[in-house]
């Protein structure tokens, strides 16, 4: 059990970590970046390309969660990988713990995601109605296939009764989950392009480039972070497991 | 006499053999695929009767038929591994000396038959049923072949694996959607551009995206077909 107080030293530093990346990047988003009231480029986020009739003012700030929450389930989506690659050649429990974790902190990664973009998306592509900007293209589509993948990689933990059957298809579903996040990165490219391509095609200011860059160390740390706790946790779980049916 | 173990292609091509025979002698798997099939069809019919124009139908009845593919694709696998968990027949199979992925394969191509069938009958059915203008494009057997192997390929793997868990039609389904769910969206977007007269140009890019799926699930069924099946 010394690499559990290992991970519980981690999970503290990178809390604490978290945490005052999160506030710093929680201040430059509302008292350094500037309001964008320039419509240079914007004809890339109106559903009619070429017609540069929307401004972002201060909507631009929900970009600073969105994109490194997007990131953190790209990352979730690689340690399900390694998590279930791992777990098939070495059997060992705690890359199946990883692999769990992973996808638990996905989960949640994903869901805010796909809430700040529908936010955003409402204001920007819709009416201002809830919903109104979900207009099914594939980034958006794939998004919420990849949040499903998560919560399907959960859901089968409580339907499996023998153990090792169940690690071991956590493991698989964890590798065919992984290329999702490829093919969500690749999905813009295909169909209809209201989505960004990237964050610099919107906005220029250098202050918003600062910013972006601190929100996202500080987030990656917060979900980073929460591996980790929920790594801790699943395998102290494990371990209880262990000792009832001993 | 040689006692050595059968060459990788006649292991394959016995198994294979031994699918297709049962199939052919008690006809459950075509059955109840088809039968799901056909019965989407007509729920789905009798739900959209009502629809504006011709256009909306026509360009909502190739996703409608790719919907019931997936679901009988769904119920297909589910079955196959059922029935063998209840003969007991998958623990045998493990046993044989040869490699676990051609037990796959055979599970794999046996099941790409039986789903091919199944479309058939299904697009001979939506002509009259739902009007369907099939597409005079060739590509169209090679989007519904790619589309068969990306559905089928995470399918047998999965399928195998949630046999013995509790309620696993469900937990399959639940487990197989999402990750199949980009080779629907490459399936629908190929017919789609193949059906408005875009030809391969139109639909290049959701070739690209099945032909990665077609390649890299087999691919990986293959590698971990072995892995989640040994003691």
């Amino acid at each position: 059990m010394k690499d559990l107080g290992t991970s519980s030293m981690v999970t503290i530093i990178l809390a604490v970590l978290a945490l005052l990346g999160a506030e710093a990047a929680l201040w430059l988003s509302y008292f350094y970046a500037p309001v964008q009231i320039t419509a240079g480029a914007l004809f890339v986020v109106s559903p009619t390309p070429g017609v540069n009739t929307l401004n972002l003012y201060e909507s631009h700030r929900i970009f600073f969660i969105h994109l490194p929450s997007a990131y953190a389930t790209a990352l979730c989506c690689g340690l399900c990988l390694v998590g279930g690659v791992m777990h098939l050649l070495s059997r060992s429990e705690k890359w199946d713990a990883l692999t769990v974790s992973a996808s638990e902190v996905g989960l949640l990664a994903g869901a805010i995601t796909l809430l700040t973009g529908s936010f955003w998306a409402d204001y920007a592509w819709g009416t201002g109605r809830i919903g109104s900007g979900w207009n099914w293209e594939p980034r958006l589509t794939t998004m919420l296939i990849l949040w499903l993948a998560f919560a399907a990689l959960l859901a089968l933990r409580g339907a499996m009764p023998n153990v090792q059957a169940r690690m071991k298809l956590t493991a698989v579903y964890g590798i065919l989950v992984a290329p999702l996040y490829p093919l969500v990165q690749k999905a813009i490219e295909i169909g209809q392009v209201s989505h960004p391509r990237s964050f610099s095609d919107l906005l220029s200011a250098p202050e918003i480039g600062t910013t972006k860059q601190v929100a996202t160390l500080g987030l990656l740390l917060a979900f980073g972070a929460a591996v980790a706790l929920r790594y801790s946790a699943n395998r102290l779980s494990f371990q209880l497991q262990k000792e009832r049916a001993a | 006499m040689s006692s050595s173990a059968p060459s990788a292609f006649v292991a394959f091509k016995t198994l294979l053999r031994r699918e297709l025979l049962v199939e052919l002698r008690t006809r459950s798997l075509l059955t109840s695929m088809g039968l799901f099939a056909l019965l989407e069809v007509v729920v789905v019919g009798l739900g959209v009767r009502a629809l504006p124009s011709d256009e909306t139908f026509h360009r909502f009845v190739p996703a409608v038929l790719w919907v019931c593919v997936l679901f009988a694709a769904v119920v297909g696998v589910n079955r196959s591994a059922l029935a063998d968990r209840e003969k007991g027949l998958h623990a045998a199979f493990l046993l044989l000396p040869f490699d676990p992925a051609l037990i796959y394969l055979a599970r794999l191509s046996s099941a790409f038959v039986f789903l091919s069938v199944v479309e058939v009958l299904l697009v001979l059915a939506s002509v009259p049923l739902l009007r369907l203008q099939i597409p005079q494009e060739p590509w169209m057997l090679a989007v519904a072949a790619l589309t068969n192997i990306g559905v089928l390929a995470p399918g047998v793997l999965l399928a195998s694996a949630t046999s013995s868990a509790r309620g696993s039609e469900a937990l399959l389904t639940i487990l197989l959607l999402p990750v199949v769910v980009v080779v629907f969206l490459g399936a629908v977007g190929a017919t789609d551009a193949l059906a408005a007269g875009l030809g391969l140009a139109g639909a290049k890019p959701y070739l690209l995206l099945l032909c990665i799926c077609g390649a890299m699930f087999p691919a990986l069924g293959l590698l971990l077909y072995g892995r989640l099946h040994e003691a």
